[in-house]
């Protein structure tokens, strides 16, 4: 399930073409990487250096100091457990230790066949649905614990949980996709 | 400050801007006085939450499909994130109404009931109804009762707002900079570009802004420190790293009015000569990013960013630069090394960014509801922005209130605004008749109040009287479901987690109250463990930056408002609120309780287990980890102090056993 270590220097270089090299652009460049392949493989983090002008140690030193930047492959679907103060007062963290023994896998990792993974969501401010979890980026609460195991199991069975709707544009980040983004019409 | 005419149908005087502003004037005619009916559809991260993206797309079926000419337009958030997804709908010659929520799946009945006027049938119009708005300005007067539906002046949410820089927050499309600038966005601008940058940064002094990032220091002076600085580049940046979680403000402000945000910097760079501008923002709010991208796009695109802004010789690029996942760059020296593609940690102090800030050059960093205020002062003058608020926090705030409240959102009121008033009134306090225990303000940082302060007025020297901090606007209620020493615990791993690892003092420290923290919550606190969280106190103010000098103020909070529960914790080895788990287990009273069965069916700890034939009964410990027995079995199951049912079992004459066994 491992998605493959080499990769394509030849597009990562195209990628970062137009970005001047300085340290300034580092965390753009992070972004685009990851954007592209879902995390930031070593090979990678070196092409990044390379276009940059800047050592491998300029790089690395950032790419694991920050949260949202991601060292291994990405679990296909991915569970993000709130770690909110609204969530927690409403039983959040008792969510989590559901999530954590139903899914078989601790925060921060993946199941064994890397078929989900469970990380820790900083707050996105939507607290009137808490305690939430997000999958795929896409927030399924209030829960209660009744629901939250049941809602595991089906995670655990392979089922799509909370499917983004037919027609919507996606508005991706690393830390997470505000669902399906309807396009704005009116917008230019 | 009612005024029923968007003072941009007025010239400015700047030619460039005017053009566009008489040409924006039929939009909002149009906007303000539909023909024909006008949905305006809440697309922001809460509303998208509730599933607005499906009813979005269920809507506009329903509306293609329709015999009534309708137009939809998205906008962003009113402030009701507790009856999303709302929409409003205004019919030709009526006042707009909205409701909420409105279920995914109901928008056939929507358009059936009230573009096409046909009987409610899966939509009850009266009872989704939030309220009838005043069409235009969220100022302007109220309205009366229409259709049955009262005036949305009435509603408890809404009637005490001051809405400035929400003004037109969920009624604008924040996507149309010809919108924006029909109800005024960039007038501001045109007269600051008549002012000199002295003279702007005296006003702005004069009307007394502070930044709303929590700290209040006063916006007009940090320009200054800016506008002296020495050139010819210099920069200036917008911090929207809103870490604190539960708080939300600049997320809804960026999703909602991303162009009052930008005139607000495009006045900054006239004041203090800055020419290029960064906005950091949060990885965690995609949306507010690619609203904020798009209106920086657009404005570049008309003159009014980029060089010679509306003809002036003033100039101003913006760039935008997400973050990556680090609390500590909401530090202005975090967020300046961030910038600059380091690790997020925050620089020693002095150089200040004024003197020496990202890249070396001189910088000036505000909070985006900073900025956002810049063009009301200008627009309306210091004495009109001091109408509002207190002497230490002239103005107006927005508050984003969570937790256990009957109604969580946005909400913008005067500083000095009484606590109690906004949580209980507008926020409709605990549901389901619960006491509330206490108030979280300012995020991790923040502290803890007990309920007993609910009354202080919202502005900040009552807070920092009592060692917490107002900060940037989230307020996050308890009530005596929760523990204070696991919220302590909860604050100081966060805060464990996000240091940046500079100072030993801190992660080191942090790491301490943590562990000794987890001891007391499984019943191993010792008497001597307050004086060791004093010593850690005082260990982390020898650190670096706030990170760690504010990181024991949730152990303040802890001792100074609820040291009664800690000293349970400590010396009772109880938890009154059953939150700790090691401090409770779960009893069986009615083991032949039908429940039983679906509670082992979902038990994750496995050990409810079959007792005979008709009964159960729990193996071990371990449920009480994960809570599900009381939620799912509430009358089979009883929580209990664990350690007093042990001595009760032990020694059955102790003096514990004199204590009220639970109050939660």
């Amino acid at each position: 399930m491992r998605m493959p270590e080499t990769v394509d220097r030849a597009h990562l270089t195209a990628l970062l073409a137009d970005l001047p090299a300085e340290q300034g652009q580092l965390l753009s460049a992070l972004h685009r990487v990851q954007h592209e392949l879902g995390w930031l493989p070593r090979e990678a983090m070196s092409i990044v250096a390379k276009q940059l002008k800047i050592s491998e140690a300029q790089v690395y030193g950032p790419a694991s100091y920050y949260a949202e930047f991601r060292l291994d492959p990405p679990p296909e679907r991915l569970v993000t457990w709130c770690s909110g103060p609204s969530c927690r007062i409403l039983g959040g963290d008792k969510v989590r230790r559901i999530l954590e023994s139903e899914l078989g896998c601790r925060l921060g990792g993946k199941s064994d066949d890397a078929s989900l993974g469970l990380w820790l969501g900083q707050c996105n401010g939507t607290c009137e649905r808490a305690p939430q979890i997000w999958v795929d980026g896409r927030v399924v609460g209030p829960l209660s614990l009744a629901e939250t195991v049941r809602l595991a199991r089906r995670l655990k069975a392979g089922e799509d949980v909370a499917p983004a709707p037919d027609g919507a544009v996606q508005i991706e980040s690393t830390a997470m996709q505000v669902g399906a983004y309807p396009d704005n019409e009116h917008g230019s | 400050m009612t005024s029923a005419q968007p003072s941009a149908m007025n010239a400015t005087g700047n030619a460039a801007y005017d053009a566009m502003a008489e040409q924006a004037r039929a939009l909002r005619e149009s906007r303000d006085r539909p023909t024909r009916p006008l949905i305006r559809f809440d697309l922001t991260t809460s509303s998208v939450a509730a599933g607005a993206d499906a009813l979005l797309v269920d809507l506009r079926a329903a509306l293609a499909g329709s015999s009534v000419e309708a137009d939809l337009i998205t906008v962003g958030a009113l402030g009701f994130s507790f009856a999303q997804p709302t929409v409003e709908v205004h019919m030709p010659g009526k006042q707009p109404v909205v409701y909420g929520p409105v279920l995914p799946g109901q928008g056939a009945d929507f358009v059936a009931t009230l573009i096409e006027g046909g009987e409610p049938n899966g939509f009850d119009p009266i009872d989704a109804a939030l309220g009838v708005r005043p069409a235009g300005s969220t100022l302007n007067a109220a309205v009366a009762t229409q259709d049955g539906i009262p005036p949305l002046h009435e509603h408890p949410y809404w009637g005490p707002q001051v809405r400035r820089v929400m003004e037109w927050m969920g009624v604008i499309d924040p996507d149309d900079l010809d919108e924006a600038i029909s109800v005024g966005r960039y007038a501001a601008l045109t007269k600051a570009l008549t002012m000199e940058p002295m003279e702007i940064c005296e006003l702005v002094e004069a009307a007394g802004l502070g930044g709303r990032g929590g700290a209040g220091f006063p916006a007009g002076v940090k320009w200054k420190f800016l506008l002296g600085a020495p050139g010819p580049l210099k920069y200036l940046i917008l911090n929207a790293d809103e870490g604190d979680p539960g708080a939300f403000v600049n997320r809804v402000l960026m999703e909602s009015d991303p162009h009052l945000v930008l005139e607000g910097l495009a006045i900054a760079g006239r004041a203090t000569g800055a020419t290029h501008g960064f906005i950091y923002v949060r990885d965690e709010y995609p949306l507010a990013a690619v609203r904020m991208q798009r209106a920086i796009e657009q404005a570049t695109a008309r003159g009014l960013l980029g060089p010679n802004l509306l003809g002036s010789e003033t100039s101003l690029t913006l760039e935008l630069v997400r973050g990556a996942g680090s609390y500590v760059c909401g530090d202005e020296l975090g967020l300046i090394a961030s910038l600059e593609g380091l690790r997020g940690m925050p620089k020693i102090k002095p150089p200040f960014p004024a003197e020496r800030g990202a890249f070396g050059l001189p910088s000036n960093v505000n909070n985006t509801e900073t900025y956002a205020n810049a063009p009301l002062a200008v627009r309306h003058g210091a004495e009109w922005y001091r109408e509002q608020g207190t002497e230490s926090d002239p103005g107006s705030k927005m508050f984003s209130i969570s937790g256990t409240l009957a109604r969580s959102g946005i909400v913008e009121l005067p500083f000095g605004y009484p606590m109690d008033a906004l949580l209980l009134e507008i926020g409709g306090g605990v549901p389901e008749g619960r006491m509330p225990k206490g108030i979280q303000p300012g995020g991790p940082l923040g502290g803890m109040l007990h309920a007993d302060d609910l009354r202080l007025p919202l502005e900040r020297p009552p807070f920092a009287e009592r060692g917490v901090l107002l900060g940037s606007g989230g307020l996050i209620l308890f009530d005596e479901r929760t523990c204070p020493v696991d919220l302590a615990y909860y604050f100081i791993t966060f805060c464990e987690d996000e240091s940046c690892g500079r100072c030993t003092t801190c992660h080191g420290g942090s790491q301490r109250i943590t562990e000794i923290l987890d001891r007391i919550m499984q019943g191993g606190g010792k008497e001597s463990d307050l004086e060791l969280l004093g010593v850690l106190d005082r260990t982390l103010q020898n650190s670096n930056c706030f990170h760690a000098q504010l990181t024991p103020f949730a152990i303040r909070g802890l001792t100074r408002f609820f040291s009664d529960e800690l000293r349970e914790h400590i010396v009772e080895k109880r938890c009154r609120a059953h939150v700790c788990s090691g401090l409770i287990q779960y009893r069986l009273t009615d083991p032949q309780h039908a429940d039983l069965e679906l509670a082992a069916e979902l038990e994750p700890s496995g050990t409810l287990v079959r007792d005979g034939a008709d009964g159960w009964k729990l193996s071990g410990r371990g449920a009480e980890q994960f809570g599900l027995l009381p939620e799912v079995a509430p009358d089979a199951v009883a929580v209990e102090d664990r350690f007093i049912a042990l001595l009760d079992e032990q020694q059955p004459d102790h003096a514990l056993a004199e204590l009220p066994v639970s109050a939660g």
